[in-house]
């Protein structure tokens, strides 16, 4: 075999920490009202910047959040909007008629790349108002942010088999489960946000090790920042995540470190921003 | 030596054969379920196990040598605090404040050290897995003690009380030549031997309780009609026993209950979390050369404790044993009275909690009636007179005189 070709072959399984501080995609990141009283954009930024992150998918209850740290640092923050007004509407919205108008108006002033982090669940996901909040995806070309179990993510698909959803902590399911689903949606990606059980003291868990090295592009890390004090965890969440994905492939810890974020999401919104892309706003 | 192994075993045969004798449940207000689940919080007092990690563990000398250290403001570099200037007697060995002073104000509420012995986890971040631990790291914490090894084993070894105690719990030769660091270990382990007689009395919940248990309906019948609705909240539609479980009502783990926890702006206390990463960083944890369990069980927690993100932000779940006595209360002291605690949990504000799993936790939604209950409950577990503990306050020592006269 050419010396070039082993050469290669050796990069790409050289184990992650080879390299220098990965940098993260944090695919999983809120700012609610709470948090932008305590943690202030400057501040809010710096710890992002401290955790160093590439850029984040950040949204808010209600949406002034995530515009407020967009404005503060666009470079960083992938904006996404939660069908949430209070972070209390996450057990009433399903049926909330008046999110529809909520979503559509700041559809209409701001750009988004997704929308979400949204819960729903089973059957719910047929009723009226998912119903509208999934059509609003289609119509203004977003990706949807699903704390869902596998069965809403099936009638989400069945609703829009084009629709790519992000499925965040991947339904908090056996990592077999998380497959099967990969397996039959192409449009499907997992976030892995606050979950432990894939790793432990830096090492992957064979179980989970054998996902992401089937699905190498389909997973991304996030904090889950949902009080204010767990911005101050950014950090640590991603020392913690470098850590266990420097036990993966270089080319697999890079993918699900940043380059999946980058490529799905980041990209995705960088043209939605660019004057020719993107169909909202 | 004290056995817990028959009491470990026996227990739940014991409760099995009580609720066949248990008066009706409609005799009491309580459902069936509520019954059984009354009966796990009894007997008591509970029986102390022999720490085996601790050889001083039950020793009377160890344990005659802890309590002078308590009490010893010579432990501290400056001599200006002792163990017992926070673990207060008098107030259920708190301290009173929302949180601890020591050299300066401290991030926490000073918790109890009553019935510390039952425990597995020692702090309110379980920092320390063994109570010999948790006691040696307020001596050398610099805002606390702020002593170090050399300051102890000077004191240990110029005091003939302290230095007679040591000899007879730790031996002659040890005292002599064991370097200073061992001397702090042991330092530790004596107050851990003291701290273990720490046991709360009887209260008006356990004569309920076994009145309960030996189907007794007219003893049971003394328990206040408030208390006993209180009760019925607390192992019924509140569910407070789930996590405030047992004879001691704790589970001895950790949670996060809703309440915030930055320190101030900028600055937050990163809980259980902070206190795994410290913990298995610490060379005098259970997987250490300092305990004494050659089977290596006792490390068994340790060896196994895993860090999730869950943990940023959990605090110990305390006893409620003289609950009454020890305002005020969670982990910063932010909530002054019982009945600030009640209302914490009556109004819980969802919107803090991880919508993960199956929730435990959920706003009680109490009325000011049910509220008064669940008080009236939580009082009813603390002791009609608190227990003593009377300060050696430099008298001469038994063993020191012995000593002498020899």
């Amino acid at each position: 075999m050419p010396k070039l070709v082993l050469a290669l072959i050796a990069a790409v399984l050289a184990p992650a920490a080879a390299g220098a501080e990965l940098p993260v995609f944090d695919a999983h990141v809120h700012y609610s009202h709470d948090a932008w009283e305590t943690v202030p954009p400057k501040d809010a930024v710096a710890l992002m910047r401290k955790a160093g992150l590439k850029r984040a998918l950040v949204s808010s209850s209600n949406d002034q959040g995530t515009q407020m740290l967009y404005e503060a640092a666009p470079d960083l923050v992938v904006p996404e909007l939660r069908p949430y007004r209070t972070r209390g509407d996450i057990a009433t919205w399903v049926r909330d008629e008046a999110i529809v108008g909520y979503l559509e108006e700041r559809l209409r002033r701001y750009r988004f790349v997704a929308i979400g982090e949204f819960h729903l669940f089973g059957a719910d996901a047929d009723l009226p108002v998912p119903r509208r909040m999934v059509a609003l995806a289609r119509e203004y070309g977003l990706m949807l942010h699903a704390h869902s179990d596998a069965d809403a993510v099936e009638r989400l698909f069945a609703q829009w088999p084009q629709a790519r959803i992000l499925w965040a902590h991947a339904g908090f399911e056996r990592p077999e489960r998380v497959r099967e689903m990969l397996r039959k949606h192409q449009n499907l990606w997992a976030d892995l946000a606050f979950r432990t059980d894939h790793a432990a003291g830096g090492k992957v868990v064979p179980e989970w090790r054998a996902a992401f090295l089937e699905f190498p592009d389909r997973f991304m890390v996030g904090t889950d920042t949902y009080v204010p004090e767990r911005w101050h965890y950014l950090p640590e969440h991603a020392r913690w995540s470098r850590e266990w994905l420097a036990d993966l492939p270089r080319e697999v810890a890079e993918r699900i470190a940043w380059r999946n974020g980058e490529a799905v999401i980041g990209g995705a919104f960088d043209r939605q921003r660019s004057p020719q892309g993107g169909a909202g706003g | 030596m004290r056995s817990g192994a028959f009491a470990r075993a026996g227990a739940p045969l014991l409760a099995a054969a009580m609720l066949a004798f248990a008066p009706p449940a409609g005799a009491t207000g309580l459902t069936g379920p509520e019954v059984r689940r009354v009966l796990q919080h009894g007997p008591w007092p509970q029986p102390v196990l022999r720490d085996p990690s601790n050889r001083a563990s039950g020793q009377p000398d160890a344990i005659a040598l802890g309590r002078r250290l308590f009490f010893d403001r010579r432990l501290a570099l400056d001599g200006a605090l002792s163990c017992a200037a926070c673990h207060v007697p008098g107030r259920a060995f708190t301290d009173g404040r929302a949180r601890a002073r020591g050299r300066a104000l401290l991030d926490r509420n000073t918790p109890s050290v009553l019935n510390v012995g039952l425990a597995r986890w020692f702090g309110w971040d379980g920092a320390a897995d063994s109570l010999w631990l948790q006691s040696v790291k307020p001596i050398v914490h610099p805002l606390e003690l702020a002593a170090d090894a050399a300051h102890v084993a000077r004191l240990i070894r110029a005091d003939p009380a302290l230095a007679c105690r040591y000899e007879r719990a730790f031996g002659a030769a040890r005292l002599a030549g064991a370097d200073a660091e061992a001397l702090l270990v042991d330092a530790g382990k004596a107050l851990a031997a003291f701290l273990e007689t720490l046991v709360t009395g009887r209260t008006p919940f356990d004569e309920f309780r076994d009145a309960l248990a030996r189907g007794d309906a007219a003893a049971a019948a003394a328990y206040p009609a408030a208390a006993r609705r209180g009760l019925a909240l607390f192992v019924g539609r509140g569910n407070c026993s789930f996590c405030h479980f047992g004879p001691a009502f704790t589970n001895g783990e950790f949670a996060d209950v809703g309440v915030p926890y930055f320190v101030a702006p900028g600055r937050v206390d990163p809980g259980r979390h902070g206190g795994i990463r410290q913990l298995l960083a610490d060379p005098r944890n259970l997987l250490g050369p300092y305990s004494d369990d050659a089977s290596g069980a006792a490390a068994s927690r340790t060896r196994h404790v895993a860090l999730e993100h869950r943990n940023f932000g959990e605090f110990k779940v305390p006893g409620l044993r003289e609950v009454a006595r020890t305002a005020p209360y969670m982990h910063d002291g932010r909530l002054a009275t019982l009945r600030d605690v009640v209302r914490h949990y009556s109004e819980l504000d969802e919107d803090r909690l991880h919508a993960d799993g199956e929730r435990i936790l959920r706003p009680l939604r109490l009325t000011p009636q049910e509220s008064e209950d669940l008080v009236a409950f939580l009082e009813s577990l603390s002791a009609r007179a608190p227990a003593r503990v009377i300060p050696p306050a430099g008298a001469p020592d038994e063993c020191t005189t012995a000593e002498a006269a020899r």
